[in-house]
């Protein structure tokens, strides 16, 4: 057997390392996405069944056409929504059990890195998704979409994304010592999320303070101030845009920070409860 | 004694699933998750029909969609739940317990087995099931009355059309076999075919006619007939909401969803069989594939 | 601040299963008052049955569990309050374990790993190619890791842990279930790496006497979360080197109990192999005139006699006088 020299370089930043980390993080995802394109199948051509049945259904009540565009966003948005719950929040609970969490957990890096790079990974085959629905929704259901305000779009699908993926790693700190309780809840969060948040209809109609609760959760102002700049003289919107984007902008900042604190509180009490490293609960 | 394995087996099955459905929370939590969730995804129609009415100046106006609309949706929670139950047997046992490989080696039946693990789900969707007619019936004002309801149609249709959804739920647990971390997604999108092409939520007719044909074979479309009828009658404006099925009487209904749902258990068979070969001569029963 | 490696002040460790209805909360003593001191440089070994508390010992000290009293410290620093200190400096490899994405290939796993510790991509993939040509595993580098044998399996953990190049490294039964020529070149890797540098330090905990034996510059042995002993092997075995140590085959024997009350003895254990019918019955002697009285009471008990041996004391006899049983007792002892 030969000598094991030692490693010799210069440890990395802070920064860097945790940057590192999400690429690092992100490749299984990346290969995942390549070795089994079968993804393709399964996260264009069934998701968009779902949706499609949304549609018809606008259709049959002789809905607006506009509505048919509702629903086509709310689907679009979807993808982003699932991929936060099921394969960056929920992940920390499939990593227990497959018993790659305690090797994260050890490591010399920020736990929102490893969740960035679950994120980054899957960002491709859910933005795949996202643009495929959309895509669908222009060439089969005839959608036009009239842009008011480009800008106002990016920015405010920017912030909803950085709101929602800083959520996704609040609930990420709960899943990291929850059992089976982690896939019920974002079972649990599916349904009633798309129900509350308006992925299918104005969230406007629910009323102010109904709409105003919803609004903590990123996407339902991200649903509304999209619509509003996609579909110009259409006066379905909850809040003027602007204000959405304000709001979801502070959503964005006490997220990310909350993330921070609750991933290393819970890391805390799992390791003084013992949870996170235990399997198969 | 071959009854009696039979019989350990799926009663054995039967209560791991329950296990596993329940046991990861405090009954009383567990009984409100069962709830909150159908009734959620039920709501989502029900505003979407609300707003709409009352965006256009008006008020709901059309009680035969709404109530076609309302029960498709209910009974649908069956297809999506048992489809997904009876799929994830295998990759839950398969990737995350790591038990499929014993269950698989062991003597007992494995459709069986299947069998029992989807029988918790069938119980935990069924009272999701009746609590949102109960909803709908009481809050939302749908006209069901007892007296009207057809009980021995209602059983009868809904032992077929159960029959008919795990078998489908056999085929794709099949393909699972074959498959990574689609399970999931696999269920999503068959559901979603079922959902979208079998007049679930809306009349077939809706839909471009390039598709009729293919509601007119998926005994899923048969089903929900059948149910409509029992639940609604013969003639009523739910039960004939739809101009592609009003013209079967219910006899035809029930004839044709008997040897559609007997065709899709043969297929199933086939299916489930054929992964499993593959499975075994790819060396995949006891692959860990989560990335 | 502490110039040891590892050390640990009265570590406690319990743990308290949840209350159920009509059940009382169970608690259970993972690890009681354990003092220790590993020194940088040192290969120092925990020995101990299935469920001693080596895998709790090995979990506070590589930050994933906290202790309930008492202290640890890690390079110097508090598991309890610097964990994010102590992460630059361990890594920790575990017997059995199924870390990594199945559909990655071996390489492409290691490399993600590197990655969470800052090293520099090309200079990781020059050091995955070096381990895993130590390993003897670099025809596997390009092999999806579900395709992986067992102990192919545990030579990529291997790397993983030490391609870090870890000043502290913790192995938790890092040659459990493997054959004995894997497990070999697995021990010969560990010997050859704390060699190599001065202030690499390795703490292994296993049930194999003949690992830590082999392998360990010193041994803490540990039964029911309790630290027993704590020395170099030769300086444990002396500790019964002045007493005799007897191995006696017998066959025919249904219990061989009653050779237990035989005084004059210190310390005794039987383990009987169904198969051959062959009970083996290891003594520590206080007084040699003992024998006489036990090669009476065995044939008294039906028992022939087919080997008889005194023996210099192995650390499975430090194990009985220490605890009363022996260690195969608990476990399958091939290593």
């Amino acid at each position: 057997m030969t000598t094991i020299t030692s490693l010799d370089y210069k440890r990395p930043s802070w920064i860097r390392m945790n940057v590192q980390a999400v690429f690092g993080r992100s490749l299984p995802r990346v290969i995942g996405a390549y070795r089994e394109p079968s993804w393709i199948f399964f996260e264009t051509v069934l998701p968009i069944l779902g949706i499609a049945a949304y549609v018809y259904i606008y259709k049959a009540m002789g809905a607006p056409d506009y509505y048919m565009g509702y629903v086509i966003i709310g689907g679009a948005m979807t993808a982003y929504w699932l991929n936060v719950l099921w394969s960056m929040a929920a992940q920390f609970y499939w990593e227990k059990e497959m018993g790659n969490l305690e090797l994260y957990m050890m490591a010399p890096i920020s736990r929102m890195s490893i969740l960035g790079g679950m994120a980054l990974g899957g960002m491709f085959a859910t933005t795949v998704r996202a643009v495929s629905t959309i895509i669908i929704g222009l060439v089969i259901f005839n959608v036009t979409f009239v842009i008011v305000d480009h800008i106002l779009l990016v920015l405010v699908f920017a912030f909803t994304i950085f709101a929602l993926y800083g959520m996704g790693m609040m609930f990420a700190s709960l899943y990291m010592l929850w059992g089976r309780e982690a896939w019920h809840t974002s079972n649990l969060l599916t349904e009633p999320i798309y129900l509350v948040s308006g992925f299918y209809f104005p969230v406007k109609y629910f009323g102010f303070f109904m709409a105003a609760a919803a609004s903590f959760i990123p996407i339902t102002l991200g649903l509304d101030g999209m619509r509003q700049t996609l579909f110009a003289n259409v006066n379905t919107g909850f809040l003027p845009v602007w204000m959405e984007l304000v709001v979801l902008i502070v959503l964005s900042l006490v997220f990310i920070v909350l993330a921070k604190y609750m991933l290393a509180y819970m890391e805390k009490l799992g390791k003084r409860e013992g949870r996170l490293t235990m399997r198969w609960q | 004694m071959a009854m009696r394995n039979l019989w350990r087996t799926f009663k054995n099955s039967a209560w791991l699933g329950w296990q596993m459905e329940s046991n990861w929370a405090d009954p009383y939590l567990f009984a409100i998750y069962s709830i909150v969730k159908p009734i959620a995804g039920t709501l989502i129609l029900v505003f979407m029909y609300i707003f709409l009415s009352y965006a256009g100046g008006g008020g709901p106006t059309n009680p035969s969609l709404f109530g076609y609309m309302y029960l498709g949706n209910a009974l649908f929670m069956y297809v999506a739940q048992v489809l997904f139950g009876v799929t994830w047997v295998i990759h839950d046992d398969r990737e995350h317990y790591q038990t499929l490989k014993y269950i698989y080696i062991s003597p007992a039946n494995f459709y069986v087995y299947i069998l029992g693990r989807s029988v918790s789900k069938i119980a935990v969707t069924t009272i999701g099931v009746i609590v949102t007619i109960i909803f709908g019936v009481t809050a939302l004002g749908i006209q069901m009355p007892l007296s009207n309801i057809s009980w021995p149609l209602m059983l009868l249709g809904m032992s077929i059309g159960l029959a008919c959804i795990i078998a489908f739920g056999l085929a794709l647990a099949g393909v699972s076999f074959l498959t990574a971390r689609h399970a999931g997604g696999m269920n999503e999108g068959i559901a979603g075919i079922f959902y979208l092409f079998c007049g679930a939520i809306f009349p077939i007719t809706v839909l471009p006619s390039w598709s009729w044909p293919l509601a007119s074979v998926l005994p899923i479309t048969y089903w929900l007939y059948v149910m409509r009828v029992a639940f609604f009658g013969l003639g009523s404006g739910v039960a004939s909401y739809d101009a592609m099925l009003a013209g079967y009487d219910i006899m035809q209904g029930l004839l044709i969803l008997t040897v559609s749902t007997l065709i899709f258990i043969a297929l199933s068979f086939v299916i489930f069989r054929f992964g499993d070969y593959m499975a075994r001569k790819k060396g995949l029963i006891d692959m860990t594939t989560g990335y | 601040m502490t110039s040891y490696a590892v050390e640990t002040r009265e570590l406690c460790r319990t743990f308290t299963s949840k209350e159920k209805r009509g059940e009382p909360k169970k608690v259970v003593n993972a690890l009681e008052n354990a003092n220790l001191t590993v020194k940088p440089g040192e290969l120092f070994g925990v020995l101990g049955p299935n469920g001693a508390g080596k895998t709790t010992l090995i979990k506070i000290l590589s930050t994933l569990l906290l202790p309930t009293k008492g202290e640890a410290f890690v390079h110097g620093h508090s598991v309890k309050t610097e964990s994010h200190k102590i992460r630059y400096h361990i890594n920790m490899v575990c017997g059995g374990e199924s870390s990594g994405y199945g559909l990655l290939t071996v390489r492409e796993n290691l490399w993600m790993f590197s990655q969470f510790y800052g090293i520099p991509s090309k200079l990781a993939k020059g050091r995955i190619d070096e381990l895993l040509g130590v390993m003897n595993l670099q025809d596997k580098g390009d092999a999806k890791v579900r395709t992986l044998s067992t102990g192919m399996r545990q030579k990529m953990n291997m790397v993983r842990g030490f391609m870090t190049d870890p000043a502290i490294i913790f192995l938790d039964e890092p040659t459990l279930g493997l054959d004995v020529t894997t497990s070999r070149q697995i021990r010969l890797f560990v010997k050859e790496w704390v060699k190599a540098e001065t202030d690499r330090t390795v703490l292994l905990t296993t049930h194999y006497m003949m690992e830590a034996d082999e392998l360990c510059d010193r041994i803490a042995i540990i039964d029911k979360g309790t630290v027993l002993a704590c020395d170099t092997p030769e300086n444990l075995k002396r500790r019964v080197k002045r007493e005799s140590v007897l191995r006696i085959e017998v066959t025919g024997m249904g219990d061989a109990k009653p050779v237990s009350g035989i005084k004059g003895i210190h310390a005794f254990n039987a383990i009987t192999d169904p198969a051959k019918g062959v009970t083996t019955i290891s003594l520590i002697l206080d007084e040699e005139s003992a024998i006489s009285d036990i090669l009476s009471a065995i044939t008294k008990g039906g028992g022939r006699i087919q080997a008889m041996q005194k023996t210099d004391p192995t650390l499975e006899d430090v194990f009985i006088t220490l605890v009363g049983r022996g260690l195969e007792n608990d476990n399958d002892n091939q290593p």
